[in-house]
């Protein structure tokens, strides 16, 4: 007993010791396999300790790492080191291998996941943000995009994933890798798509994993099939509004107030608000609007009253 | 309003001690204790429930919901506009679909009586009382009264109700104890022609204690403990049971008694209880949705009461201090899908404190003015994030803190001569909104089949309250007394169409959002005659009438048609026995506007009796009586979703006592 107390002592003042090292570091700050010393083309040691930080956040692909040049490492990330169908964010760094620190100037061009349909021996691309660029100010060595795949890999098909890397004048190019898509789990549908004209168009939601009971914002990117196919899809030209009408089908088709249609943003998202009144499975009823406020896709009325064009997002 | 005061003095039980409330202060008593006698009472004596004691107060009506836990209703208001403390110690309830009044988380064998005053003229420690205030006295030993023991068993045919219930108490010059076990039963019940309704049933155990220590500077210390569980307990008006409804109900008390002085006694008493209540649905057959619904309250407090009289005052100031917290949930598992889960309570904190003085004045010449005032702030705080952000969605600028302020002040006047007695009184109080009424989250209400939202942004309700009352005493033996009140609110809270939003629970009509509405009444009268025709014969008759309208005179909802009540007495040696015809008329006046559907006049008739034996050393009373002599079938207006009431109910029951 008495022991036992000691030892639970020591733990908590070793503990109070670790953490006041650190605190006193704030300026000397140690990252475990970084050499922080100053480097014109890496980052200082306040913005190696933010990607640091925000990489703990996130896991590694590895299929898509690469050497460039035998120097410098790029690395890949998602939210769980793997994709799914759907949206998915896609994070890069690239560090130099003799210090470890990350990067700042390195670029990540032609993005191109195709998925070989085995039946129809063909390959056809899928919605894919139009650039990769910095994350945001605080985190420069961080690049950005997403993927929103079209359906995940089964024996129907499956996916390849290339993409150009560019460091500090170094090129190189990561060719057809084999990556595995997932299938969400029931009740979790976040990629649609409609027809307008010869065109077709695809909704992918961005957000619904982070949905929680209450007010969300929610965030759609709209893009266009590609002609040829196999060219990754970017953002549709054509400007729309998404009227979004959630409802649970498992309660009645219950819905929620104060509900906002999704209109474009500068950014090419389209964003709005959506209210969810408790968590389980709500099926996002959608109605997509021209310019001119024709309805060009879903607002119909199914059997159960509610449009045909929906997500499904369970919490 | 009449002031049927009744002494406690004749309890074997009641030191002077033990009993704080001076009871002139009182409206009205019943007494539940098996050893009192000579006050209105159950005829079914200690073994009957706590509700069909409460059932006994003229101005108390009763919701049910099935055969368990009533929630009693003073001058045509409920739970949200009454206050029910146990020995001055406030106590909330559990279960967002009221299944649990606290009044249901006490034993008749807990409890010496049960007082209630009507309208705001409330008990000190009552707050948020406009329709009346009901105290639970605990039956406490007492010191000086030696060995006493008590067994009383009881049965009843319709539902083969069983009730089982031993105690005993020691009481010396400087310390008593006294505490008893109860275990009451039943199973489904049947309405009058036979029909057995189905999920009527309930166990029910209950054990308490009292301890009192008399220090050596005359002060007394007071311990008394509660333990209260109910369990498969049966609501055949919803569309659920409950599998579990426990409370620990504890407070330590300490009193001081001045002698010599114009100051008489300074109670001071802090207190806890927790309820756990459990819902269960596994039961139900056609379960459209199964779900998970638990509630918890807790309540932790302390109040300071100190009495003084005079020739001309009788004076009682009194601090409260109260912090309860209630937290509620529901999960629900459609078959196969993801369970959704909402926060139908938020977990929120009250923090309520308030200062009250009453005073009853003697002004001589058989005049006397009883006056009442309370001032209270209360604090709310929000603690579940979830539950917060959903109710945000309603309310997008509602914050996670409320504070208000509620206050009540009454004053009644009294004169009395040797053959009328005449009082008229008024008064004006406020009441911040309950906890449902405030942050309450898609609460499906069977009664009207709407799912309630609460409101955050409610005003504080108020109302003032006129009454008077006459009883004329013109010899013969006869009394007739008649009295009258009206509650003028402002800001009558009541759940409001929201025709905007949308049903959550399967079945339902749609959405109400309580709200405010600018004003309503309700107002109660009786009339009540009784007549002593010989020294063992009584006979008695009341009547009563109220009305309830809102804003735009449309009749408010659960309000009492016009009752009627007649008994013939009789009473010689060791024997009584009563006669008793009761019943409404038809609900004419229904609140069709908040789903309340009409209900039909009744008339059911009981026959009650009891016999005492002395035995050497301790005495033996059998009680034996009838209800629904006819086996009517029949349903009052508080029957919830038009339950059926019990059919015919052979009862009886033996009580021993030393």
């Amino acid at each position: 007993m008495k022991k036992e107390f000691v030892f639970v002592l020591l733990a908590f003042l070793t503990l109070g010791l670790v953490s006041c090292n650190s605190n006193d570091d704030a300026k000397g700050i140690v990252i475990d396999g970084i050499d922080l010393s100053d480097d014109v083309d890496c980052c200082s040691a306040e913005e190696a300790l933010q990607v640091y930080k925000f990489l703990q956040t996130v896991k590694i692909v590895p299929e898509l790492s690469t050497v460039v040049d035998n120097k410098y490492n790029v690395f890949a990330y998602t939210r769980t080191g793997t994709f799914h169908k759907g949206y998915n964010d896609i994070y890069f760094v690239a560090t130099k291998r003799s210090s470890g620190n990350y990067v700042r100037n390195f670029e990540i061009k032609n993005v191109t996941p195709l998925m070989y349909m085995v039946k129809m021996n063909m390959s056809h691309s899928t919605p894919v943000s139009p650039v990769f660029d910095q994350f945001d100010d605080s985190r420069p060595a961080l690049r950005h995009g997403w993927i929103s795949f079209l359906m995940n890999t089964s024996d129907a098909g499956y996916w390849n994933l290339s993409y150009d890397v560019d460091v500090l004048g170094t090129s190189d190019k990561v060719s057809n890798v084999s990556i595995d898509v997932n299938a969400l789990p029931e009740g979790q549908d976040w990629l649609k798509n409609f027809k307008l004209g010869d065109d077709t168009y695809f909704l992918s939601l961005v957000n619904a994993d982070k949905f929680a009971t209450g007010t969300n914002e929610i965030s759609v990117y709209v893009s266009r099939k590609n002609n040829p196919i196999t060219i990754p899809y970017g953002l549709a030209d054509k400007t729309f509004t998404i009227e979004i009408d959630p409802r649970m089908p498992d309660m009645g088709n219950h819905t929620s107030p104060g509900n906002t249609t999704l209109t474009r943003q500068d950014d090419g998202s389209y964003k709005g608000v959506i209210n969810l009144t408790m968590t389980g499975l709500w099926r996002i009823h959608l109605t997509v609007k021209d310019a001119d406020g024709n309805v060009v896709a879903g607002g119909d009325d199914l059997k159960d009253g509610y449009s045909s064009l929906y997500w499904d997002v369970t919490l | 309003m009449i002031l049927s005061i009744l002494l406690l003095s004749t309890l074997g039980y009641s030191p002077s001690d033990s009993v704080a409330s001076p009871a002139r202060s009182i409206d009205e008593v019943v007494v539940v204790s098996a050893r009192a006698e000579g006050a209105q009472r159950s005829p079914k004596g200690i073994t009957a429930s706590i509700d069909e004691h409460l059932s006994v107060f003229r101005n108390v009506n009763l919701v049910r919901r099935g055969a368990y836990a009533w929630e009693p209703v003073v001058n045509n208001m409920a739970t949200e506009r009454v206050s029910t403390t146990i020995d001055g110690m406030k106590i909330f309830y559990a279960c967002t679909d009221k299944m649990d009044p606290v009044t249901s988380y006490v034993e008749s064998a807990n409890l010496q009586s049960i007082s209630l005053n009507s309208g705001l003229n409330g008990n000190p420690q009552s707050t948020g009382n406009i329709g009346g205030s009901v105290d639970l006295k605990l039956r406490k030993a007492g010191f000086g009264n030696g060995f006493n023991a008590g067994a009383s068993k009881g049965f009843e045919t319709n539902g083969n109700v069983q009730v089982y219930e031993a105690d005993a108490a020691w009481s010396g010059e400087r310390f008593y104890v006294n505490g008893g076990l109860s275990y009451r039963r039943a199973d489904n019940y049947k309405e009058g022609g036979g029909r057995v309704v189905d999920f009527s049933q309930f166990r029910k155990v209950n054990a308490f204690s009292n301890t009192g220590l008399r220090l050596s500077n005359g002060g007394v210390l007071e311990h008394t403990l509660i333990y209260d569980r109910a369990s498969d307990v049966g609501y055949p008006a919803l569309n659920m049971d409950v599998s579990k409804a426990e409370a620990v109900i504890t407070s330590l008390s300490y009193r001081h008694t001045f002698s010599d002085s114009w100051l008489e006694a300074w109670d001071t008493k802090g207190y806890y209880n927790h309820i756990t209540h459990i819902m269960d649905d596994t039961k139900r057959p056609d379960v459209e949705i199964h779900m998970d619904m638990p509630g918890k309250s807790s309540t932790a407090g302390l109040y300071s009461l100190l009495t003084a009289s005079t020739d001309v005052h009788q004076l009682q100031l009194n601090y409260d201090l109260y912090y309860n917290r209630l937290f509620a949930d529901m999960t629900m598992y459609p078959g196969g899908a993801a369970p959704m889960y909402m926060v139908t309570w938020p977990d929120v904190g009250t923090l309520n404190t308030g200062a009250a003085l009453t005073d009853v004045v003697t002004l001589g010449r058989g005049q006397s003015l009883r006056l009442s005032a309370k001032v209270a702030q209360q604090w709310q705080k929000l603690n579940d994030e979830e539950g917060y952000h959903a109710l945000r969605v309603f309310f997008p600028g509602m914050k996670d803190s409320y504070y208000q302020t509620t206050g009540r002040v009454a004053a009644q006047y009294a004169w009395e001569s040797s053959k009328v007695r005449l009082t008229a009184g008024a008064g004006w109080g406020s009441r911040a909104p309950t906890v449902t009424e405030a942050y309450g989250y898609y609460l499906n209400n069977t009664f009207d089949q709407y799912d309630y939202i609460g409101n955050p942004r409610l005003k504080n309700e108020s109302a003032t309250e006129v009454n008077a009352s006459v009883r004329w005493q013109p010899g013969g033996g006869l009394t007739l007394t008649a009295d009258a009140n009206a509650f003028l609110f402002s800001n009558y809270i009541i759940g409001q169409f929201e025709r905007r939003l949308s049903a959550m629970t399967v079945g339902a009509e749609g959405v109400k959002v309580y709200g405010n509405l600018s004003h309503a009444t309700i107002i109660n009268t009786s009339v009540e005659a009784d007549w002593q025709l010989s020294r063992s014969l009584r006979w008695h008759g009341r009547l009563t009438w109220a009305s309830g309208r809102d804003d735009e005179n449309d009749p408010l909802p659960l309000i009492s048609p016009v009752a009627y009540r007649t008994g013939i007495d009789f009473s010689a040696g060791r024997w009584t026995a009563q006669v008793l015809v009761e019943g409404n008329g038809t609900q004419t006046h229904f609140g069709e506007k908040y789903g309340e559907t009409r209900t039909d006049a009744y008339t059911v008739a009981g026959l009650n009796g009891q016999y005492h034996i002395p035995l050497k050393t301790s005495s033996l009373t059998l009680r034996a009586g009838v209800e629904n002599l006819f086996d009517k079938r029949y349903t009052s207006y508080s029957d919830w979703r038009d339950i059926p009431q019990k059919g015919r109910n052979v009862y009886a029951s033996l009580v021993w006592t030393l």
